[in-house]
């Protein structure tokens, strides 16, 4: 009785010590759980494995740094895949406060692999109001986003000459940690253009991405830090990025982390329905 | 150990632990973070705007290019602010409509493409289905659990025995999914977690590559 009282009222402060000690210790000493991807993330890599070299993969960046360490892993590693298979890359995002990120993100994963602003790859940033932007690049793009993030004219990037709008486009990306993102892009440019879409999503709204994922709206998805390690591992795997990976690294933590919880939710469900039978006694007694 | 030399870094890492520092107790130290937050991301965003929106659409070419056709978006723009000034705060409904009425006109169509008839053809069983035992499988308990959730939250009859059993089947079903999106969102809490303490490990202190 003593024991599931005592647990039942463990200071939440002791649980937070606890919880930060499981996660510091296999970011320092990695236990290397094993990690493979899902069919999942497998039809993202591979829709993006299938765009010829020379063909543009478009990427949303709809997020901020909010979920930067969900999301931004995946971005890298998707930057990686296709720089590797010299597949062009244009970039913009629907979340105004991402667009450091993304430029962060195609500066360093550019200069791993020698690529030229303009030639290989167009940061087009941010445009008010979401509706226009995507239904216009449904039209054409260079109408859409006159000039890119850095004020260059579109018409003047030798990349962009022969890409007019989504039919233009294999493959598109959504990394969406919310709203605008995903949604957006399925009911404005995949339901009316028909684009080709995959999304990377937070694991918050990963569940609300199933439904799209069964009636092959969505061609593949990437489902929170799992996910990004998922698709770092298949980058890996195929030779294309020998960096750090940021997502695969966590997910040691991310394990232990899950199992702490689950410990933590069944002990405090033994304790409760314990302390609940003794309670119902003494009251019968009485 | 390889500690940091940049300040910013060392700054990330101050404001990192002001913010755990409310799992303690609320404080003037998270305040601050928060406070300093909200302001830096609202500076960014009216930055950004003005240099990716409004001087591009707008003052290059009304100002200096002569396009007076850009004086109607200006005009419906500074109507936004007539909320200011009651005697004309009336002139606000002018853009809020424009807005509300594309807005609308390009949702409905959208949406209800999206994620209504999709999801109702994605429901339906189609001879592709049976090919396969396990696709078999799934697009049975779908279509139950479409069925059923549908009829728990049908609500203009009272409940039979059958429509009885298949809204307590419809209840299961909807706790699955309750169930599958909290995991997935304590995944994404501990994520964010990490994401910090790798901050701190890797950028700061240098601990780990």
């Amino acid at each position: 009785m003593r024991v599931f009282e005592a647990l039942a009222k463990i200071d939440r402060k002791i649980i937070f010590l606890i919880l930060a000690v499981v996660i510091i210790v296999p970011l320092i000493k990695p236990i290397g759980l094993i990690s493979k991807a899902s069919t999942r993330a497998k039809a993202v890599f591979d829709a993006v494995e299938s765009i010829p070299p020379g063909k543009p993969l478009m990427i949303s960046i709809d997020f901020d740094p909010g979920s930067m360490p969900e999301l931004y892993p995946m971005l890298l590693a998707i930057l990686r895949h296709a720089f590797a298979r010299d597949v062009k890359v244009i970039v913009l995002g629907l979340w105004l406060t991402g667009m450091g990120l993304g430029e962060q993100a195609l500066t360093t994963v550019a200069s791993e692999y020698s690529k030229k602003y303009g030639v290989d790859y167009v940061f087009l940033g941010w445009r008010s109001g979401v509706l226009p932007v995507v239904l216009g690049m449904g039209e054409d793009i260079k109408k859409t986003f006159p000039t890119d993030y850095y004020g260059t004219p579109l018409e003047s990037l030798a990349m962009m000459s022969n890409i007019r709008n989504y039919r233009d486009i294999p493959f598109f990306i959504s990394l969406s940690a919310g709203d605008p993102g995903m949604n957006t892009w399925i009911a404005y440019a995949q339901a009316r253009y028909g684009l080709k879409m995959g999304a990377g999503t937070t694991a918050v709204s990963a569940a609300d991405a199933y439904p799209y994922l069964q009636t092959g709206q969505l061609t593949g998805l990437l489902g929170g830090m799992k996910g990004a390690a998922e698709y770092e591992f298949l980058v890996k795997e195929r030779g294309y990025s020998k960096e750090i990976s940021q997502a695969t690294q966590a997910m040691d933590s991310q394990s232990l982390a899950h199992l702490l919880i689950l410990i933590l939710i069944v002990l405090g469900n033994i304790g409760y329905l314990f302390i609940r039978k003794q309670t119902k006694k003494l009251g019968g007694a009485r | 150990m390889n500690l940091a030399t940049s300040f910013w870094t060392w700054f990330g890492a101050f404001l990192t632990f002001c913010i755990f520092s409310f799992l303690y107790k609320d404080n003037p130290f998270y305040k601050f973070a928060e406070h300093l937050f909200v302001g830096v991301s609202v500076g960014y965003s009216i930055s950004i705007s003005y240099h990716n929106v409004l001087y591009p659409d707008l003052i290059v070419p009304l100002f200096r290019n002569g396009e007076l056709l850009n004086l109607v978006p200006l005009i419906f723009g500074l109507c936004y602010f007539t909320r200011f000034l009651p005697k004309v705060s009336w002139l606000v409904r002018l853009p809020m409509g424009l807005v509300l009425g594309f807005g609308a006109g390009a949702a409905i169509p959208a949406v209800i493409q999206a994620s209504i008839i999709k999801q109702v053809q994605g429901a339906i069983l189609t001879p592709d289905v049976f090919k396969r035992f396990d696709l078999t499988v799934w697009a049975l308990i779908s279509l139950i659990g479409v069925i059923c959730t549908v009829t728990y939250f049908f609500f203009s009859r009272e409940r039979g025995k059958v429509t009885k059993v298949m809204a307590d089947l419809g209840i299961i079903f909807l706790m699955v999914g309750f169930g599958a999106s909290f995991g997935y969102t304590v995944m994404a809490r501990i994520s964010l977690l990490i994401g910090r303490f790798q901050f701190l490990l890797r950028d700061w202190l240098g601990v780990i590559k």
